[in-house]
C-alpha cells in the first residue's frame, strides 16, 4: 500500500500546490483572498458546502455512531441536515440583502453593524472562537489518531497534527477562499467515491440490506431503533441535536460565507436542493459501514473498527485512497473554519487595508496553532465533541436572526443574553454547573429561552417604533 | 402570482414544521420498535429515510415559488 500512497499522496499534494498558485494568480484583491471574488456557480458552491459540512466527523465518526448507536444516528444528522437545507433558501436570501446593502465583510462585521454597536460582533467572534476551535481540533485529532493506528512506528498523534495543521496553514495562508474552495472539491469528489466503495461492499458483504439488518438484529435488536443500546438518542438529545444542526449555517461562519459568495439567488436555490441529494449519497452508504461495524466489530475499540473497516479489509488501492480522502476532509474542515475566523477577526478590524490584511493572515496562524494545541489535549469521541462544538455556536442563532430578519434589531438586551448564554453553556461544559436544568437538557432550554427572548424583543421593539411614527404623524 | 407563490412558500414551510414535528413522535422514533420492516429496514429507518426525502421534495418546491428575488431586492418571506 506505501506504494500506491505515495502516488495519491503526491498527487493530492501537487494538486494543492496548483489550487494555491492558481488562486494566489487570480487573487487581485483583499476581498478576493477573503471572498473568492464573491461569484461561485452551484456545482462548486455544492462541493464548497457539503466539504466544509462533512469532514473527519462524517467519514469516521458518523460510522461509529451507527455502529454504537444504531439506526436513530439518521435522525441526529440527516433529518437535521435536510431541515438546515430548506433554512438555507429563506436565511440565505435574507443574509445577501443585508450583505447586499450594508457590505459584508464577515458575520461579525454585519452583527455589529446591523445591532449598531460593536459588542455584537465581539460576543459572536467569542462565541466562534470558544466553539469552533475545538471542532478544528476534532477533525485534526481524527485523522491524527487514524494515522498513528495505521502507521504506528512512523510519527506520534501530535507529529501528525502539526504535519496536517502545517499543510493547511500553507495552502491557505498563499491562496486564500478560493484555494480552499479549490481543495474542497477535490475532497467532496474523494469522500464520495471512498463512501460508496465502502459502503457497497459492506452491503454486499452480507448479500443485501434486509440480510445485513437481520444479522445486526442478531448481534443486538436495540440497534434497529431509539434510544439505541446505550439510550443516547433519546427524545431531547435529538431534538437538541436538530436544533444545533440546523442552525450551523446561521451560526458557524464558515458556512454562512459561503451562502454570502454564491452567484446568484438561483445558484444559491439549486445549491440548496443539490445538497440534499449529495447529502443522501454521502450518508446512506455510511449506514452500510456503520451496521458492518456493529456486527463485526461491535466489541472494539472506535479507532480499531475504523482501521479494520475503512483501511485493512479494503485493497491497497482503496485504503491509500481512504488515508488521502481522510487526510483531505479533515484538511478541507480545518482550514475553511480557521479561515472563517481570520476573516471574522478581519471584519471586526478598522485601518489601513494592507495592516488589516496583515493582522488577518497572522490571526489564521494563531488560531491554528490554538486548535494543534487542543487537538493534542482533546479525548477521541469525535461526535459528540462536534455536537458539542454545534451546540455551542447554535446558542448564537437567535442573535444572528433577530439581526437578519426583524424589522426592528433587538438592542444590548439580547447581546449580553447571549453572551450570558455562550458563559452559561461553557460553565456546564466544564461541570461547574448541571447540564441538566430539571428534566431538560441545558443546552435545549438555552436555544428556547434565547430564542423566545429575542422573538418577543423584537416584536415590542417594532410595535413601540411603530407607536412612535403614529404619534408624530398625530403630532404633525 | 406573486401572492400564489407567497403562499405556496408558507405552504413549503408548514410542509417543513410538519415533517419536523412528525419526525420526532412515536410514529417514526418508537422506542425499542423495529417493526413493520420495509425492503428489509427497521421502521425508525425507512420512515426517516421518507421524510428526508419529504425534505428534499419541499426544498426543490421552495426554490420554485420562493417569492423574494435578487434583483428586485425581494420581499418579506
Amino acid at each position: 500500500m506505501t506504494t500506491w500512497l505515495i502516488v495519491i499522496g503526491g498527487l493530492w499534494l501537487a494538486m494543492l500546490a496548483v489550487f494555491s498558485l492558481r488562486s494566489y494568480r487570480q487573487t487581485e484583491t483583499a476581498h478576493d483572498y477573503i471572498f473568492a471574488g464573491s461569484s461561485v456557480g452551484t456545482v462548486i458552491g455544492l462541493m464548497t458546502f457539503a466539504a466544509t459540512l462533512f469532514s473527519t466527523f462524517t467519514l469516521m465518526g458518523m460510522p461509529d455512531f451507527f455502529r454504537v448507536n444504531g439506526v436513530g444516528a439518521w435522525i441526529f444528522l440527516a433529518i437535521s441536515d435536510a431541515a438546515m437545507f430548506f433554512l438555507v433558501l429563506g436565511f440565505g436570501f435574507h443574509l445577501r440583502r443585508k450583505a447586499r446593502e450594508r457590505g459584508y465583510r464577515g458575520v461579525a462585521g454585519l452583527m455589529s453593524d446591523l445591532y449598531g454597536t460593536r459588542w455584537a460582533g465581539y460576543v459572536y467572534f467569542a462565541g466562534v472562537f470558544l466553539f469552533l476551535v475545538p471542532y478544528v481540533a476534532i477533525q485534526v485529532r481524527g485523522i491524527a489518531i487514524f494515522l498513528t493506528a495505521i502507521f504506528p512506528n512512523a510519527l506520534p498523534a501530535w507529529g501528525w497534527s502539526t504535519a496536517i495543521v502545517t499543510v493547511m496553514l500553507i495552502y491557505s495562508e498563499i491562496g486564500g477562499l478560493r484555494a480552499i474552495i479549490y481543495s474542497d472539491t477535490l475532497q467532496g469528489t474523494i469522500l464520495l467515491v471512498v463512501i460508496w466503495i465502502i459502503g457497497v461492499s459492506a452491503i454486499h458483504h452480507f448479500g443485501g440490506v434486509g440480510e445485513m439488518f437481520q444479522e445486526v438484529r442478531a448481534v443486538d435488536p436495540k440497534l434497529l431503533s431509539t434510544p439505541g443500546p446505550q439510550g443516547l438518542l433519546t427524545f431531547q438529545f435529538l431534538v437538541a441535536s436538530f436544533f444545533a444542526i440546523v442552525m450551523i449555517p446561521v451560526t458557524q461562519p464558515q458556512v454562512t460565507t459561503r451562502l454570502v459568495i454564491m452567484k446568484n439567488k438561483q445558484k444559491l436555490h439549486r445549491m440548496a436542493v443539490s445538497l440534499g441529494i449529495f447529502t443522501a449519497l454521502i450518508l446512506l452508504p455510511i449506514i452500510a459501514i456503520g451496521m458492518y461495524g456493529a456486527v463485526y466489530y461491535g466489541q472494539v475499540p472506535a479507532r480499531e473498527f475504523l482501521s479494520q473497516v475503512l483501511l485493512f479489509e479494503q485493497t491497497d488501492a482503496v485504503g491509500a485512497i481512504v488515508v488521502i480522502g481522510l487526510i483531505a476532509a479533515a484538511v478541507s474542515t480545518s482550514d475553511s473554519q480557521i479561515f472563517a475566523l481570520g476573516t471574522e477577526l478581519r471584519s471586526l478590524l478598522s485601518g489601513k487595508e494592507k495592516r488589516v490584511m496583515f493582522t488577518t493572515r497572522v490571526a489564521v496562524l494563531c488560531f491554528g496553532l490554538a486548535a494543534l494545541i487542543f487537538s493534542i489535549i482533546t479525548t477521541d469521541q469525535l461526535v459528540l465533541l462536534a455536537r458539542v462544538s454545534f451546540a455551542g455556536t447554535s446558542i448564537l442563532g437567535p442573535l444572528v436572526i433577530a439581526g437578519i430578519f426583524a424589522k426592528r434589531v433587538p438592542g444590548m438586551e439580547l447581546i449580553a443574553a447571549t453572551g450570558a448564554g455562550l458563559l452559561i453553556f461553557l460553565a456546564s461544559l466544564l461541570h461547574l454547573i448541571p447540564d441538566m436544568v430539571g428534566p431538560f437538557r441545558l443546552d435545549l432550554l438555552l436555544l428556547i429561552v434565547l430564542g423566545v427572548f429575542a422573538l418577543v424583543d423584537s416584536l415590542y421593539r417594532t410595535r413601540v417604533a411603530g407607536e412612535a411614527v403614529l404619534g408624530e404623524e398625530e403630532a404633525v | 402570482m406573486k401572492g400564489n407563490k407567497a403562499l405556496y412558500w408558507k405552504l413549503c414551510i408548514a410542509g417543513v414544521v410538519l415533517l419536523s414535528v412528525i419526525t420526532f413522535t412515536p410514529l417514526v422514533m418508537p422506542a425499542g420498535v423495529s417493526h413493520p420492516m420495509l425492503f428489509g429496514m427497521p421502521r425508525t429507518l425507512w420512515s426517516s429515510i421518507l421524510i428526508y426525502f419529504g425534505f428534499v421534495v419541499l426544498t426543490w418546491i421552495g426554490t420554485r415559488v420562493y417569492p423574494g428575488s435578487d434583483e428586485e431586492g425581494g420581499e418579506e418571506a
